[in-house]
């Protein structure tokens, strides 16, 4: 009797093991606990006033394409630092991650120091999946989008502040 | 270089294409051209990569302006101007360029694939998406982006690029950085596998 339990324990485990490799891959995708992060405890969701001669206002993607970013930086004037962002963004979690990460990322910088910042530190940061990558440049784009707003406010203004060294 | 500019807007988007109006007249190399049955897209369409169409305005952009090649500046405050591209290629013949291009990359692919010993080379097409593992050397995704008109790639060496179809060149090139579709993937490839392939 025990003999047979045995063997039938044996055959039961021999079985559950034999079963726990299936003969299809499985893909489990998830979302790297970073992207989690930002989107359940999103930082700096909201808008400046995009009026404020020290707002810049970078607003980049398209619904059409499923993923809008507005992402907006306040300046002081003086030390050209960025002193406060704000971001908002229609997209999937990645996107929603990477414009929140940008806006951590910007603050307290000058932009100079914000324009080198490039979508593949903010995919790094995140573990993006290569698939999600375009959503790391879109951030990416968005602090770029918002410099040159308020640079572009700042010469219109006609400020004495020299422009950064970025291409034009 | 005049511009030609058709429209039938309501009052506030009137207002913005005073607005485009100055700015292209500044630039003075671009054609506007506002389609009136783009008038909803325009007012908020803005590409994923505005910056394409800011930097550097005038050259390289001004050589896709073919006889039908258009424009359109949709701003909002005071945003990078972007490239509406809907107006460059039609829906239907996006689609048979991409699809062709895309179908040709992967039989070529496919093919490198047996040749070369990469351990967990993959290639695969499913939902109008291709996907390429190449094991521990990193995936390769590439797919259309219809509503940009444009071919979207995810390299394990370059990132993100999206392709635009460069009619007169008959290549898809990537406007931020002038590379071509075929030739990166070409050079990429080599690089990564070893083994040179033709893809153009």
């Amino acid at each position: 009797m025990m003999l047979i339990v045995q063997t039938a324990k044996r055959a039961i485990i021999g079985l559950s093991s034999r079963n726990s490799t299936p003969n299809y891959p499985v893909v489990a995708r998830h979302y790297h606990e970073n992207v989690i992060d930002h989107y359940e405890n999103p930082r700096n969701v909201g808008s400046l006033d995009k009026n404020d001669p020290n707002v810049g206002t970078g607003l980049v993607g398209a619904p059409a394409c499923g993923d809008v970013m507005k992402l907006q930086i306040r300046v002081d004037d003086d030390s050209g630092q960025i002193i406060d962002a704000r971001f908002k963004t229609f997209g999937c979690g990645s996107a929603i991650a990477s414009s929140s990460l940008a806006t951590e990322w910007v603050r307290g910088k000058t932009m100079n120091e914000v324009l080198t910042i490039k979508n593949t530190e903010i995919a790094k940061h995140l573990s993006l999946p290569p698939v999600k990558l375009h959503c790391s440049m879109l951030a990416e784009d968005a602090i770029k989008a918002a410099v040159k707003d308020y640079m572009a406010k700042r010469a219109k203004a006609n400020s004495l502040i020299t422009k950064p060294n970025y291409k034009e | 270089m005049s511009f030609v500019n058709r429209t039938a807007m309501a009052t506030a988007s009137r207002f913005l294409l005073l607005r485009r109006l100055s700015r292209s007249l500044k630039l003075s190399q671009t054609l506007v051209h506002s389609n009136s049955s783009r008038v909803s897209s325009n007012l908020i369409h803005k590409t994923i990569e505005p910056l394409d169409s800011f930097w550097p305005i005038g050259e390289s952009h001004i050589r896709h302006d073919s006889s039908i090649t258009t424009r359109s500046f949709s701003s909002q405050s005071q945003g990078p101007a972007s490239i509406d591209n809907s107006s460059v290629l039609q829906e239907d013949e996006f689609h048979r360029l991409a699809n062709f291009t895309i179908h040709d990359l992967l039989e070529k692919i496919e093919e490198y694939g047996d040749n070369v010993e990469i351990d967990g080379f993959d290639i695969d097409y499913g939902n109008e998406v291709l996907t390429l593992k190449l094991g521990s050397l990193g995936t390769y995704v590439l797919n259309k982006q219809t509503p940009n008109r444009q071919i979207w790639m995810s390299s394990p060496v370059s990132g993100p690029s999206r392709f635009d179809w460069d009619q007169d060149a008959n290549v898809w090139i990537y406007r931020r950085t002038e590379a071509k579709l075929h030739k990166l993937l070409e050079e990429e490839l080599e690089n990564l596998c070893g083994e040179p392939i033709q893809l153009s």
